[in-house]
Order: structure tokens, then C-alpha cells, then sequence
């Protein structure tokens, strides 16, 4: 019971990492109908940035992680508004192309800054713990899951009750209609890739937390995301929060309960195997909506 | 009973409905071998659901369809073409990329055997096949006069034509019933002449059964030989054009659509 | 009329220059030093799966990140038939694309029910899962370590490094023997994805790929038509995966990797979606750019940054400034070049059928792919 318990807590602060990034995705998505592959590139940025300022910087942790957020939300913004403003109109692929394009830039552009190998955090945290009935708990996974909770309270209250929580709904649901009714669809592009980059920097920060180190291959967390968008369905952002946790659950457990038949490491892939098992029952994810082909 | 005295369709009570909004409901009627049967309404009294149940796009919840004596509810909708039932679209279901000799040789797709080792190999049958097919796509343009067309890319050209482009694909298709689904909607009166001498020449020259779904009322009692008149999804008159121009009810119908745009309107 | 002897003058200009092609093309390696030679050799097999992706994915509209797992599933049927049971490459390079289809086969029905990005998403766990395959399964694989490929041996034709054919005064060796074997197969599924796009199944693909309902009532049956571009897709792939993996020799499972299918992704959008001549193009960028790339950047003014990090970010740059330039690929980059020259010659009025199908393709280029 107790292993059951260690590994569900490892699960879910796993799965919200996943939700945050998966977050990323679906915001943009939503809007622009893109998926963004440089979102995991963005993570291994926001964990760079957070160390650089950290510990290079000598900043206060908490003025790093603020630091880092609002460099990366600034980054994404002005990426959308100088690169891909110029390709509205232009097919959904050619985007997905740019995306690319700019995580093959970050990917190259980390190891050639700051060298091939692991540095620190520079988090308060290390691997401190508490012990909760023989559950042991991280510090950096209990922070993990209050920060991710606080960060998707404050999305989801901004998607309902602000101005421009509305205008990005409206956006997702019809780009020419909001266009035609005055929503500032630009901006709100725009805006949709600082939050992609605003959430990846803390994605990224706790990602990069113990036992993990800041590395190069911080990064491919997001392949391994795609289940999560795809069982949360690719539009709805509670979808991916849900996908997210669900998927964290999912590897930990299979890591500490898979027999080993199924091969060594068969937790990395179980999120894939879950996501197909579900698309074969449901083809648009748990939460997606189907789209309506008129004819 | 001999097959040529069965009707090319028999609808008896036919329904469907999206969850508490019904499409239409209890829908019975015969078109004819041979007939050029019309179906009018006002905007969102179903034509166009129906349009869709019968081509096999969507499934009706109650009721039976029988085409040509056998039941259409049983074919699958990609068994449609070679069964002999063809049709256009509203607003145009033509390959935007490929050319309009290429759209109307899609039409012929069921008429035509080579797989993708007798085409990829380009063997004497592929080929001979293609030029076969490919003559009889170019006769069906010439008919519906948009030959020169024939090499353009669809998404190209304008409206009009892109709706000749159906209906040539249609008869491409060498059906026995054609479902033409409003095809002078969004037209000008010089395109609307047109296409009405088209769909009137089609009638005449070639043995088709034909079954008209049209908003426009001038063009329907012009050429129809029977029509039957729907409103919020019921049948309230079907009879010769000039039987339906007298009835109270379509009268009505009609009028309240002029009175209450907003209420004819309301979504299909 | 005018408009059929532009026809024949179009046809009289293409044979011309696909003769020119060809002639390029077999002279080519005579030109190159061996690191070059090698490049291009690269290319061409990478094309062979290339214009599998665009079957299924250009064509199509099946969007699949899965094509590492194809190429795997090829290489590795090479290895275990021509390496493991010391079969001729005769068997083994068909064969290897006769396993892949088959598996493209059993990935087929997913596809009936996936749509778009959906099925991208489900195709790159077929790389996952494959991937944990090939980690685990050393009788197959030679697990983490990697294992090493057959050369290509038929007849009197040996492949082995430092063998050679000579050929009248000619001197083939090992990097030219596979070039020209490459060549020969790109050139046969070009020629028979050619024919066949042009054809009935090309046709339903394409009607598939912009209108699946219209296309379904047209007669065209779905299933079949997305069955048999998984089936044609994975077999080019498939053979490529087995030519790459014998050419390169020896592999780890670590490199059929969702980077790889990325590459190709890119290559058919940077060549040309939906078009034959894109794959061999859109290769030829992907494949061979980050070997120009290295060769021009000279050591000395890399300011202590590691060249290879520096080549991938010129690349990824590259990708974008392409993209943001020009959208439609090279192919749409050439028939910008040509609508314009054969605007230039001929005026309107004099020409009109030419000016008319130059137009035409102008806008064809620009109509959106639905993905």
C-alpha cells in the first residue's frame, strides 16, 4: 500500500508536469488549429533560464523563476508577432514546419551556449523531503503539483472571466466570425503563444528538479506528452490537465508494476499504449469535439 | 409485379431526427421511372436532410427506402454509385485541386476496374481503360458545355461553372437516379436560365430519373412533372405543379416565409 | 490549334529535360568526391521513402509521423534475412518491403477512424512502441548496442566496402554501386507513383484527401483507398529502411527515432506536398543540407562554438526563413519561376491556351492541402 501510495504521488506531480506542458499545446492549438512542436523546446529554455538566472546571476530563486516566465512569455509573443504573423492564411502544415524549424534553432542553439553537459537548478529544494507515513514526499513534487494547480486556477479563471479569456474561446471557435466582430485575433495569437512559453518556463523549471538535473534532453518530455493532448483531446485545455495527470499516473505506475516480459523501460511507452487503446474507442480523445463535416 | 412498373424510389414514413429536433417525419411518397420529381420548401423544412438520407450520408431514424426495388437503407454509402444513384451538392462537393476532367472522372470511379498495380504499372488494360473513361468524362463535360474547362484545376473557377461541374459529374456517373440538390442556388438570373435548360435537357435527352431539391419556385414549377412540397418537415401537398400552386396550405407556407423571414430562417 | 501544339511543345520541353535529368543523374557520382558521393547516395534513398510519405501523406491527406518505424521495419528485415539467414539481397530488399506494407496494413484501420493530427499523434507511438521493440528484442535488433547490415550482393554484384566494378575504363566502387542501385529504384516507384496518382486509385486518394464524404458518395471506398496508401507507402519506405540500413551498415535502435520522421515530414513539405518530384527535392534539402552546411562553415570562424551545433542551428533557421518566403515548397518555388517566364514570353492573346494552363497551375499551387 505504501509502495502504491509513493507511486501514485510520484504519478501525479509527473502527470502535472505533463499537464502544463500539454496546457501549452492545447492553448495554442486551440487557436490556430497549429500543434507547436518547439513547446518542448520552450521547457528546456524555461529550465536553462531559471538556472542561468539562478545561478549564474546569483538572483533570488523565486526572482529567477519570475525572470524566466516573463523572458519566455515575452519570447513566445514576440516569435508568434515577428515570424508567424507573417503566415496567416498560409496552410496549418507550413506553420507546423516553422514550429519545427524553431525547435531544431533551441535544441542546437542550448548545447552550443551553455555546453553538452548537466548544470544545477539552483532551486532551494534539492532532494529534501517529508515523510508521511513512510511515503516519502519531494519537496520540488509537492511544489510541483501546488504550482501547477495555481497556474491552471489562474488560466482557466482568465479563460472565463477576462476580456481576453473570451476573446481567445471566441477565436477557437470560429476565427473568421471573431474577426468580423472586432476580437483582436492577432493578439490574441499572440497571446496564446506567451502563455505556451509563460507555462513551459514553469514546466520546464520543475521538470529540470531532483533527481533530474538541467540537460539538453530535457526537452523530449513533450513527445512524451502527446498522449495526454491526445486523451484529453487536442482542443480542451481541462482535457489536458486531466490527459496530463492521468498519463503521469500511468507511466510511474507502469515503471513500479509492469511484469517484465513486457520489457525493460515499459513505463516510457505505456502512455502511448494507453492513448491508442483509448483513440480506438473514442477517435477524439476523452474530451475533444468532433469535427462536423457538412455536406 | 415486372421491375419496369416499380418506382425508381419508394419512401414510406421516413424520419430523422437530431436528438429532440426533428429534421422531418413521416415522409411517404413515390418518384416514378423516368420522372422529374421536385421537392420545395422553405429554408429549413428538410430538403436538404433528406437529400442526405437518401445519398446514404446520414442514417434516418425510422422508415424505409426502397430504390429501384431493392433496399437503399442496406447499401453501404460508397455502394451508392454503382447501385445507380448519383448526386450533387449545395454548396459543392467537388476536389478543389484536381481538374474538372479529373472531378468528373472520380464520378466514373465505380465504373472503372484498375487497382493500384495496373495503374502504377501502366499496363495495356490501365490504359486503354483511362482512354475509355477519360472520352466519356470529356462527353459528359461537352454536355453540360464546360469542355474547355476540362484541364482547369476546380477550386479555380467560378461558382457557376464549378455547379455544372457537378451536375457533368453526375451524369458521369451513368446513374439511374440523379439527386441534384439546389443547383441554381446563389446564381444570377442569366446562370439560373442556364442551368434550368440544362437540367431540362438532361431530362429529355437522357434516361434518368431525376429528383430535384430547389428553393427556387420559378425554376421548379417550370420543369417539374410532379412536386411535393415540404414545411417543418412534413409533406403538406404533392401533386403536378399546377395542383401545388392552388393549395391553401403551400400558399401559406410560403407567404409566412415573406411575413416572418426570421422564422424561416430557424436553424435545419 | 494553338492549344494542342502547346501541349505537344510542353511535352517535347519535359522530355527534354527529364533526358537531361537522367544524364545528370548517371554522371553525376563521376563529379563528386567520395563525402559528396556519399551525400548523394543519402539522398536518393531517403527520396525512396520520401515519396512514400507523399503517397500517404500528400496524397492521401493520412497525416503519419510513423515513417521511422517503416524504414525500421525494412532495415531490420534485411538484417535478419540477409544478415541472420545469409539470403541474397534479392529476397531480402523486396522482402523488406513486403513486411513493411504488411505492417502498414495492420496500422491501416487506425486510420479509418483517426482524422488529422489525430492519426500524426497515434503514428508517432508506432515509433515509440516500435522503438521499444528494437531495444528489447536483440534476436531482431541486437538490442541497445545495435547490430550490424548486409551489403548488397547479387550475381557477380558485390556492394562491400572496397569492392569495385569496373566497367570499360570505369571504375565503380562501393559508394557508386549503391548510388546507382538507389537511383534505379527511386526512378521506378517515381515513374510508378507518377502512373498511379494519375490514375483511378491516385484520383480516389486525392478525392479522399479533400472530401471524404463527397469522395465516399462518388463511389470511392474509403477504407480501401486509405488501406492500399498505407500498403503502397510502407513498401517504398520499407525498401528504403533496408537500402539505408545496409549502406550505413550498421545501426542502433536509437535511430529510428520520431526525429527521423520529422526529417522526412519535412523533406515532402520543403520539396512539394502532393507532387512527385517534391520528395526527391524536398530530400535533397533535408538530407544533404546539413553536409553542405558543414563543408561552408569554416572551422576557424566558429568562435568556439561546436561546429555541429552550429551547422543544426543554421539549418533550423534555414527552415524557417524558407517557409516564411516561400510556403509552397520548392515545387511551388518552380512553378512561381515558370508561370512567370511563360508569362514574360508569351502575351495573352497570342498564346492563350499556355498563358491560360500557366495561370491555371499558378493558382493550383496556391490552393490550401486540408490536412
Amino acid at each position: 500500500m505504501t509502495a502504491f501510495l509513493q507511486l501514485l504521488f510520484q504519478g501525479v506531480a509527473l502527470g502535472c508536469i505533463y499537464a502544463l506542458v500539454a496546457l501549452g499545446f492545447t492553448v495554442v492549438y486551440r487557436a490556430s488549429k497549429v500543434i507547436n512542436f518547439a513547446q518542448g523546446s520552450l521547457l528546456l529554455v524555461g529550465a536553462y533560464l531559471v538556472s542561468f538566472l539562478a545561478t549564474d546571476l546569483n538572483l533570488p530563486f523565486v526572482a529567477a523563476v519570475v525572470g524566466a516566465i516573463a523572458l519566455l512569455a515575452t519570447g513566445g509573443a514576440v516569435f508568434q508577432m515577428t515570424v508567424l504573423r507573417r503566415m496567416l492564411g498560409q496552410p496549418v502544415f507550413v506553420l507546423v514546419m516553422i514550429t519545427i524549424g524553431l525547435s531544431i534553432v533551441i535544441d542546437s542553439s542550448i548545447p552550443a551556449i551553455f555546453g553538452g553537459n548537466a548544470r544545477i537548478l539552483g532551486d532551494p529544494w534539492g532532494a529534501s523531503a517529508v515523510h508521511v507515513g513512510g511515503v516519502t514526499l519531494n519537496w520540488v513534487r509537492i511544489w510541483t503539483v501546488v504550482c501547477t494547480g495555481l497556474i491552471l486556477a489562474l488560466y482557466f479563471a482568465f479563460d472565463r472571466f477576462s476580456r481576453y479569456g473570451l476573446a481567445m474561446r471566441a477565436t477557437a471557435a470560429d476565427e473568421e466570425a471573431a474577426l468580423a466582430v472586432g476580437v483582436p485575433v492577432r493578439r490574441v495569437y499572440a497571446l496564446t503563444w506567451a502563455i505556451a512559453g509563460g507555462v513551459a518556463a514553469v514546466g520546464g523549471l520543475f521538470l529540470a528538479g531532483f533527481p533530474s538535473s538541467v540537460n539538453p534532453s530535457l526537452g523530449d518530455v513533450a513527445l512524451r506528452a502527446f498522449p495526454a493532448i491526445i486523451l484529453g483531446g487536442l482542443d480542451s485545455p481541462p482535457g489536458a490537465v486531466v490527459g496530463g495527470i492521468t498519463i503521469g499516473i500511468v507511466e510511474v505506475m507502469s515503471s513500479g508494476y509492469a511484469p517484465g516480459w513486457l520489457g525493460n523501460d515499459f513505463s516510457s511507452v505505456a502512455p502511448y499504449v494507453v492513448m491508442i487503446l483509448v483513440l480506438l474507442s473514442r477517435p477524439y480523445g476523452l474530451f475533444g469535439t468532433r469535427p462536423v463535416e457538412r455536406v | 409485379m415486372t421491375p419496369s412498373t416499380t418506382p425508381m424510389l419508394e419512401v414510406r414514413d421516413l424520419a430523422l431526427r437530431f436528438g429532440s429536433v426533428t429534421a422531418f417525419e413521416d415522409l411517404t411518397f413515390d418518384v416514378g421511372r423516368g420522372e422529374l420529381f421536385a421537392v420545395i420548401g422553405p429554408n429549413g423544412a428538410g430538403k436538404t436532410s433528406l437529400f442526405n438520407v437518401l445519398s446514404r450520408a446520414y442514417v434516418p431514424t425510422a422508415g424505409s427506402v426502397r430504390f429501384d426495388g431493392a433496399d437503399l437503407l442496406r447499401l453501404r454509402v460508397s455502394a451508392l454509385a454503382g447501385a445507380g444513384v448519383a448526386r450533387t451538392f449545395q454548396n459543392l462537393g467537388l476536389f478543389g485541386e484536381l481538374t474538372v476532367l479529373e472531378n468528373v472522372l472520380i464520378g466514373r470511379h465505380h465504373l472503372m476496374r484498375s487497382g493500384t498495380l495496373r495503374s502504377g504499372l501502366w499496363l495495356g488494360y490501365a490504359r486503354r481503360e483511362e482512354r475509355r473513361h477519360r472520352a466519356a468524362a470529356m462527353e459528359a463535360l461537352e454536355f453540360a458545355g464546360i469542355g474547355r474547362h476540362a484541364h482547369v484545376p476546380t477550386g479555380t473557377l467560378p461558382f457557376g461553372i464549378q455547379k455544372r461541374v457537378e451536375i457533368a459529374r453526375a451524369l458521369a456517373m451513368e446513374p439511374k437516379l440523379m439527386l441534384l440538390d439546389e443547383p441554381v442556388a446563389g446564381m444570377s438570373v442569366a446562370e439560373r436560365e442556364e442551368i434550368t435548360a440544362l437540367v431540362r435537357r438532361l431530362h429529355h435527352e437522357r434516361d434518368l430519373t431525376l429528383l430535384l431539391v430547389e428553393h427556387d419556385m420559378g425554376m421548379v414549377m417550370r420543369i417539374a412533372q410532379r412536386v411535393l412540397v415540404l414545411d417543418f418537415g412534413r409533406i403538406i401537398a404533392i401533386g403536378t405543379p399546377a395542383e401545388v400552386q392552388r393549395d391553401e396550405r403551400v400558399i401559406r407556407a410560403y407567404l409566412g416565409e415573406e411575413l416572418e423571414p426570421a422564422l424561416a430562417e430557424a436553424p435545419r | 490549334m494553338s492549344m494542342h501544339t502547346s501541349h505537344r511543345r510542353r511535352f517535347g520541353v519535359t522530355s527534354a529535360g527529364l533526358l537531361g535529368l537522367a544524364v545528370l543523374a548517371i554522371v553525376l557520382p563521376f563529379g563528386l568526391n567520395a563525402g559528396q558521393l556519399t551525400t548523394a547516395t543519402f539522398v536518393l534513398i531517403a527520396a525512396i521513402g520520401a515519396l512514400g510519405l507523399n503517397v500517404l501523406t500528400g496524397y492521401t491527406g493520412q497525416i503519419s509521423l510513423g515513417h521511422a518505424f517503416f524504414l525500421a521495419v525494412g532495415a531490420y528485415t534485411a538484417g535478419v534475412l540477409g544478415g541472420n539467414d545469409h539470403l541474397t539481397a534479392l529476397i531480402w530488399l523486396p522482402a523488406a518491403g513486403v513486411v513493411a506494407a504488411l505492417c502498414g496494413a495492420l496500422v491501416g484501420p487506425t486510420a479509418l477512424r483517426l482524422r488529422g493530427l489525430y492519426l500524426a499523434i497515434v503514428t508517432i507511438g508506432l515509433v515509440f512502441i516500435g522503438q521499444h521493440i528494437w531495444f528489447n528484442v536483440p534476436a531482431i535488433s541486437g538490442g541497445p548496442g545495435g547490430r550490424s547490415f548486409p551489403a548488397v550482393a547479387f550475381g557477380p554484384f558485390d556492394f562491400s566496402a572496397g569492392q569495385q566494378l569496373t566497367i570499360g575504363g570505369l571504375v565503380i566502387d562501393h559508394n557508386g554501386l549503391y548510388y546507382y542501385l538507389a537511383l534505379i529504384i527511386l526512378a521506378a516507384a517515381m515513374l510508378f507513383v507518377w502512373n498511379l496518382v494519375r490514375g483511378r486509385p491516385g484520383r480516389a486518394m486525392q478525392a479522399v484527401r479533400d472530401r471524404e464524404i463527397a469522395a465516399a458518395i462518388m463511389g470511392v471506398d474509403l477504407a480501401r483507398t486509405k488501406m492500399s496508401a498505407f500498403v503502397i507507402s510502407s513498401f517504398l519506405t520499407g525498401v528504403s529502411g533496408a537500402l539505408y540500413a545496409s549502406y550505413l551498415s550498421f545501426a542502433t535502435p536509437g535511430q529510428w527515432s520520431v526525429l527521423l520522421s520529422v526529417q522526412y515530414v519535412a523533406a515532402i513539405i520543403v520539396g512539394g506536398i502532393g507532387t512527385v518530384w517534391g520528395a526527391l527535392l524536398g530530400s535533397i534539402v533535408i538530407f544533404a543540407l546539413p553536409a553542405v552546411l558543414q563543408s561552408l562553415i569554416p572551422q576557424s570562424s566558429s568562435g568556439g562554438l561546436p561546429i555541429d551545433d552550429l551547422t543544426s542551428i543554421a539549418y533550423g533557421v534555414l527552415i524557417i526563413v524558407f517557409f516564411v518566403l516561400e510556403p509552397h515548397g520548392i515545387v511551388g518555388l518552380g512553378r512561381r519561376v515558370a508561370s512567370l517566364w511563360s508569362r514574360i514570353g508569351l502575351r495573352p492573346g497570342k498564346g492563350g491556351g499556355l498563358s491560360q494552363e500557366a495561370q491555371s497551375i499558378e493558382n493550383r499551387s496556391e490552393a490550401t492541402w486540408a490536412g
